[in-house]
């Protein structure tokens, strides 16, 4: 992997030059959030952003879209062919997106997605956790691939790595602004690592919990969180790796329609509603464990589908914590040891 | 040509006006329904069966269940629009015998007007789809009328405001900023409009039908200082009673 360094004097002008591969979006702050926008003047980013509520996957799936126009009978594609250059993307989201990849991107491929992957550049960027982030637990706190570039904090600018074929065309088209790192940026970048790998507040033993889940179906943790959530969705709008959604069709004249998609999420009483008027999640409580089995159970030599990245802690009304309810699913009846112990046990 | 009429029971009047409002795509309904009945826009007056009804406001009156059965009883499709008419609005909130509420308001006892304790019509009559909100979003009523016109059963909305909140990225005002907001125990299809001004919803879309929790909802507002008076009365401002913990 290539590495340069781009100092923070010409941040502004290197900014600017990437509005040539498309409409530059970054993190913005919006009264108590932080949301991807497009950015004119760079001025206007959170560059220290914790998490945007919404995650990048806006770009490919958006919240909701009209994907599909039914005129003179005939059903006719939408796409937005706009170019974007998705600036300021944390790796947990980065490695959210490889996730959505795998499903978006396998037979049968989802069109719309796949466009929108290949007319968008990511550029990455390094970030401190706060009290809700455990990606390093599912090791995604590092992003390897999955970027075009990758730019590290350092004290006085920037340390870039490359990550795909586009970056490196960036890397040489702003050469003039570039500079090779020398020895004192590569030990700030290790110093930031090391900083950041030990700001981590929330832990999680990823490797028993698959094994745990096999005895905790019935577990009583189950009832008390049933009691507790108020099966508004909100969890799953907000996760990076969240990959439901609806489709419906809306009349615009009594001929013409357009086809919608939105998120949509498994706490819905519908969501697992089937012909017959079967439904496979009935209660409050089949559909909030649902969540926790599509997080961290389902193939779990697939990867886990959670990235760690706290949003739907920090987004859950009901103040329920991710990590938490997994402890004490592992601390349940039918299991004593707590996950962290289990290591060593 | 398929028929429609269009009836009004106790209310402000809003649900009917709202028809009127779908202004061009009004052409559209007319396209498709002859109707055949409807006060508020005219006083031309046809008998005889009805492929869809709509009724809008509460049963209030003698006189309200009497259009109501008529209403139920020439038509094939009965739609209940507006809160009043899916979960008694505001009207229906208020507790206490009709004797009382007379003798409080009137100063007598005596009924003259045949009023009845304000209920949704769902209580006296088999409503085919209900859709909620006061006023109801006017383009659910449209896909409703198009989708019943092409021989379609629409489909109810089965999740809260907080969806809508959150595909249109507005800030949770409950969680960011402790305001009380009914949001996730409330029908979504409202585009989540108030959320836009940062304003919490009052819930005038009425209860989710299944899998609400309001219990889990109060224990959240006391912990923000309300006290149980206060969500008492926000429960029940729309949803007549359908909300308790
Ligand atoms: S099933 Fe639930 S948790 Fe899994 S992707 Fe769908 S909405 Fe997300
Ligand atoms: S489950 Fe929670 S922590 Fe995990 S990726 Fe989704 S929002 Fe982030
Ligand atoms: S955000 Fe919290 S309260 Fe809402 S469905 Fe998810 S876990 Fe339940
Ligand atoms: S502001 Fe209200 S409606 Fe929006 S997500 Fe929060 S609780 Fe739900
Ligand atoms: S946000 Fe709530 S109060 Fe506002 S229109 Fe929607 S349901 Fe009604």
């Amino acid at each position: 992997m290539r590495y340069s360094k781009l100092p923070k004097e010409n941040f502004e002008a290197f900014f600017k030059s990437l509005e040539k591969w498309g409409a530059v979006y970054g993190p913005v702050k919006r009264g108590r959030i932080y949301s991807f926008e497009k950015i004119k003047d760079p001025n206007e980013m959170s560059l220290n952003y914790t998490r945007t509520m919404i995650p990048p996957k806006k770009f490919f799936v958006k919240p909701r879209e009209r994907i599909l126009r039914l005129k003179d009978g005939e059903w006719v594609e939408e796409c937005d062919e706009e170019k974007k250059v998705i600036f300021g993307v944390h790796s947990c989201d980065i490695n959210a997106l490889l996730i959505l990849d795998k499903v978006y991107l396998s037979y049968p491929e989802d069109p719309l997605y796949k466009r929108r992957r290949e007319n968008s550049l990511i550029i990455g960027i390094s970030c401190m956790p706060d009290e809700l982030c455990f990606c390093k637990s599912l090791g995604t706190d590092f992003a390897m691939h999955g970027f075009d570039l990758f730019l590290h904090e350092l004290p006085d600018g920037w340390l870039v790595r490359t990550g795909s074929v586009k970056g490196h065309e960036i890397i040489w088209r702003s050469r003039e602004l570039l500079q090779e790192p020398n020895e004192a940026d590569l030990e700030n970048f290790r110093k930031f690592e090391d900083r950041r790998i030990k700001s981590f507040k929330k832990e999680l033993d990823a490797q028993g919990i698959a094994d745990l889940f096999d005895l905790a179906y019935n577990s009583d943790v189950w009832k008390k969180y049933e009691e507790l959530c108020l099966g508004c969705g909100n969890c799953n709008m907000v996760c990076p790796t969240c990959r439901c959604y609806e489709v419906c069709d809306l009349w615009t004249s009594p001929y013409e329609a357009e086809r919608v998609r939105r998120y949509d999420s498994c706490f819905m009483e519908t969501h697992g509603l089937v012909a017959g008027g079967h439904n496979f999640r009935a209660t409050r409580l089949d559909r909030f464990r649902n969540r926790y089995y599509c997080k961290s159970y389902f193939d779990p030599q697939a990867g886990f589908n959670c990235v760690g990245c706290g949003r739907c802690d920090e987004f859950c009304p009901a103040g329920i914590e991710h990590v938490k309810v997994l402890y004490e699913i592992a601390r349940g009846r039918s299991y004593n040891v707590p996950i962290l112990q289990r290591k060593s046990a | 040509m398929r028929t429609l009429g269009v009836f009004e029971l106790t209310g402000c009047g809003g649900c009917a006006l709202n028809i009127i409002f779908l202004y061009n795509k009004l052409f559209d309904v007319i396209q498709l329904y002859k109707i055949k009945e409807f006060h508020m826009a005219s006083s031309y007056r046809e008998e005889g069966s009805l492929d869809v009804a709509l009724v809008s406001g509460s049963v209030s009156t003698q006189r309200d269940l009497e259009i109501l059965r008529r209403a139920r009883e020439n038509s094939r499709f009965l739609i209940a629009i507006g809160t009043c008419a899916t979960h008694g609005n505001m009207q229906s909130s208020l507790e206490g015998s009709m004797e009382e509420k007379l003798e409080r308001i009137y100063g007598t006892r005596d009924n003259y007007m045949g009023a009845l304790n304000s209920k949704p019509i769902v209580e006296y009559v088999k409503v085919d789809f209900a859709i909620p909100g006061c006023p109801y979003d006017k383009d659910e009523l449209y896909q409703a009328l198009i989708l019943l016109a092409k021989g379609v059963e629409p489909v109810y909305k089965d999740y809260p405001v907080c969806v809508e909140c959150k595909l249109n990225e507005y800030e949770c005002v409950l969680v960011k900023r402790g305001i009380p907001c009914l949001g996730p125990l409330t029908v979504g299809g409202c585009n989540a409009i108030c959320l836009r001004s940062g304003i919490g919803c009052i819930g005038c879309r009425g209860p989710l039908p299944k899998g609400v929790n309001p219990a889990g909802e109060a224990r959240i507002l006391k912990e923000l200082g309300y006290d149980d008076e206060y969500i008492r009365n926000k429960y029940k401002t729309f949803s007549g009673g359908g909300l308790k913990w």
